[in-house]
């Protein structure tokens, strides 16, 4: 199956690797702007280094396109590859825009082709046990759960992760993938709050509260920085009345080295590692991969990549209102158009998101 | 110097005795609780005098008394030993309704005798390693603040709403919200809560999730849940993770600790070899009253923070954030 990705940056990066190593896939090209960052990847990967998607479309007639650009342009490169009846894959968050998320999810069923969300945390083993551990009743009824995600700050091409409009600030662009496995957990949100540093004067540094209340009633803590000097590590945390489980890839991870400094006036190296024979972004693809082959249904569907956005987006919402938000509420108000802008998906932003990012929006 | 402990309702009571009885020059003088059994027992355990009606301990010559009773009954103790000239040790939460708070906070005042609330982890001492680190700015300005105060559900009085004020909420919110405005030299403006029971079958909250953010700016989480299975190596724990603009610093005060994998209790223990808190605590009381030093941790301290633990059931039950100033 020929596979074709856009973007060459982190996930663009892991994805391609993956499918240059995957058995029955061929990773016959690799698209970004910057076509000296393509080529470095596409030579590493024995593949072909392109700077628009419609030339290798012409070139090679791929199956299957994969989106890897910051999420603001996801839409444009969906509607072009679906109107082509390419099977899409996408990177998480879908969109910026729950008006944008609609519009391709919408083009990829009028096309006929799958639509294949990267919410690779359904993949990584370490929250598919805790998911079913509940899922099968082992902590008995869940009262309270915590989930942490963070590190550094994010680099991206053109600074994108800072502009709120691009990715939608942490909220959007990280937690969303603990807000999925809240719903993968426990079903959907009744209400959230949020409380983060957008709109604060700080520059580069991010670091953001959630409040969930699940309509089973679940009270979820999802905390997400890009405060930290550097690293980035996950914890999960799930309490119930018959136990509890807890996972932190920070705590004893299972390879740990230390590499001497090799010239004085150096630093040395901690390398800490938890490998599997397929990591969780491999699982993901080989999924979704196997999925277009066989027309099976994903284990993370589309729809539910849409409602995970659609909770960052009320937390972010929550957050530069400073009011909880009653996610159905919000819904039925956006669809009326009661809440100021369509065009902004609810987000009462401008005036603040302006001083932080500056972006376009 | 003479010291009183009136009522071994709150079981941090036991602690307080040890320690003091480890102090020179200190003399637990009379324990005084209206329950006889409790009181009397308690006397023998530490070699001291029993009353059962705490007004005969105030009228003994002591110096200071510790109070240990029921939250709801903190204010009639404190005023008392106050007005009886009585410097005070009073267990956290110091009240169930700010207007207590206030009257405890006002009759210390006026008799000229020290009002300290029992925070001992301002006297743990990674707590207070942590503090001195954010002085000499090591993070930076700090940004944010996540905290847990986890346990497990005491029982007795602590679930009976009329004389603990509140459940998990009330006594697992203070401790933490107080290390939170010490650190970040703040007041808590506004609070928003979730509260439930969900963990165990009564009529009391034992779980929740407050978010913060303080007049200088500072957002803040804090979960206050009684979530702690009896399968956990230990009570609970306190930690607290501080984001500045420089770095960042995450305390666990009780992660000083052994792990004892026991058979006989079939599962593994924790066991602690830090400094003891509850000590370096009342040994912070007694040289206050020795030296006429403030507290570490005040009356008002005691209030401020008891005020965001009543904020927060306010915001539960509204479904709205509460602005406190």
């Amino acid at each position: 199956m020929k596979v074709v990705v856009i973007g060459a940056g982190t996930m663009g990066s892991t994805h391609s690797q993956a499918y240059a190593h995957m058995p029955g896939v061929e990773l016959v090209g690799i698209v970004d702007i910057r076509l000296e960052v393509a080529e470095a990847l596409a030579q590493s990967l024995g593949t072909w280094a392109y700077t628009r998607l419609e030339d290798v479309l012409a070139a090679e007639d791929p199956q299957v396109v994969d989106v890897c650009v910051p999420t603001h342009l996801h839409k444009a490169y969906v509607l072009q590859a679906a109107a082509l009846g390419k099977q899409v894959v996408c990177e998480k968050p879908l969109a910026r825009t729950l008006a944008d998320a609609r519009e391709m999810i919408d083009a990829c069923t009028a096309a006929g082709v799958g639509l294949y969300v990267g919410q690779v945390v359904r993949f990584f083993p370490e929250y598919q046990q805790a998911q079913r551990m509940v899922r099968e009743g082992q902590l008995g009824r869940v009262g309270t759960t915590r989930l942490t995600r963070g590190g550094g700050y994010p680099n991206g091409w053109n600074d994108w992760y800072s502009q709120v409009g691009s990715s939608g600030s942490l909220v959007v662009d990280l937690m969303i993938h603990d807000f999925d496995f809240v719903r993968w957990c426990f079903g959907d949100v009744q209400r959230v709050y949020g409380k983060s540093l957008l709109g604060r004067e700080t520059n580069r540094l991010d670091h953001a509260f959630a409040s969930l209340r699940c309509k089973n009633g679940v009270i979820a803590h999802v905390s997400g920085t890009w405060a930290y000097p550097e690293g980035f590590g996950t914890s999960l945390e799930i309490a119930g009345m018959e136990g509890m489980v807890q996972y932190s890839s920070t705590d004893g991870p299972s390879v740990h080295t230390l590499v001497r400094a090799q010239k004085a006036g150096e630093k040395g190296v901690a390398i800490p590692a938890s490998p599997l024979v397929k990591s969780p972004y491999y699982l993901e693809l080989e999924h979704f991969i196997d999925c277009i082959r066989t027309g099976a249904s994903p284990v993370v569907t589309a729809a539910d990549a849409y409602a995970a956005l659609e909770i960052s987006l009320a937390v972010l919402a929550s957050i530069q209102t400073g009011q909880p938000i009653d996610v159905e509420m919000w819904r039925k108000q956006q669809a009326e158009g009661l809440v100021e802008g369509r065009k902004t998906d609810g987000l009462i932003f401008s005036a603040k998101a302006q001083q932080v990012g500056g972006e376009q929006r | 110097m003479k010291i009183g402990i009136l009522s071994f309702a709150h079981m941090h009571a036991y602690s307080y005795a040890t320690a003091l009885r480890r102090l020179p020059g200190v003399e637990l003088a009379v324990v005084a609780d209206e329950e006889e059994e409790r009181g009397l027992a308690a006397a023998q355990q530490f070699g001291t005098v029993y009353v059962q009606d705490y007004q005969d301990a105030l009228a003994q010559d002591l110096d200071a008394v510790i109070i240990c009773s029921e939250n709801s009954r903190h204010a009639e103790m404190v005023v008392a030993a106050a007005e009886a000239g009585k410097h005070v040790l009073c267990e956290k939460p110091i009240a169930t309704r700010m207007g207590d708070g206030q009257r405890m906070i006002d009759a210390c005042q006026k008799a000229g005798v020290k009002l300290q609330t029992a925070f001992p982890m301002r006297f743990n001492t990674p707590i207070q390693h942590v503090k001195h680190q954010l002085e000499a700015g090591a993070v930076g300005r700090i940004l944010a603040m996540n905290g847990t105060n986890r346990g497990q559900n005491p029982g007795g009085w602590f679930i009976d709403q009329q004389r603990s004020g509140g459940g998990a909420v009330m006594d697992h919110t203070v401790h933490v919200i107080d290390l939170m405005r010490w650190y970040a030299q703040s007041e808590v403006r506004e609070v928003y809560a979730e509260v439930d029971t969900r963990f165990y079958d009564m009529p009391i909250d034992d779980c929740g999730l407050l978010t913060l953010e303080f007049e200088n700016g500072v957002i803040a989480a804090h979960d206050p849940s009684w979530s702690r299975p009896k399968s956990y190596p230990t009570w609970g724990d306190v930690t607290l993770e501080v984001v500045g603009t420089q770095g960042v610093t995450r305390v666990d005060a009780f992660a000083q600790h052994l792990v004892h994998y026991s058979q006989q209790a079939g599962k593994p223990l924790y066991l602690g070899w830090g400094n003891d808190p509850d000590m370096q605590m009342v040994e912070g009381f007694i040289s206050c009253v020795r030296e006429d030093n403030q507290p570490l941790a005040s009356g008002e301290d005691g209030l401020r923070a008891t005020e965001v633990a009543l904020a927060a059931y306010e915001s539960a039950r509204t479904g709205r954030p509460v602005r406190l100033r």
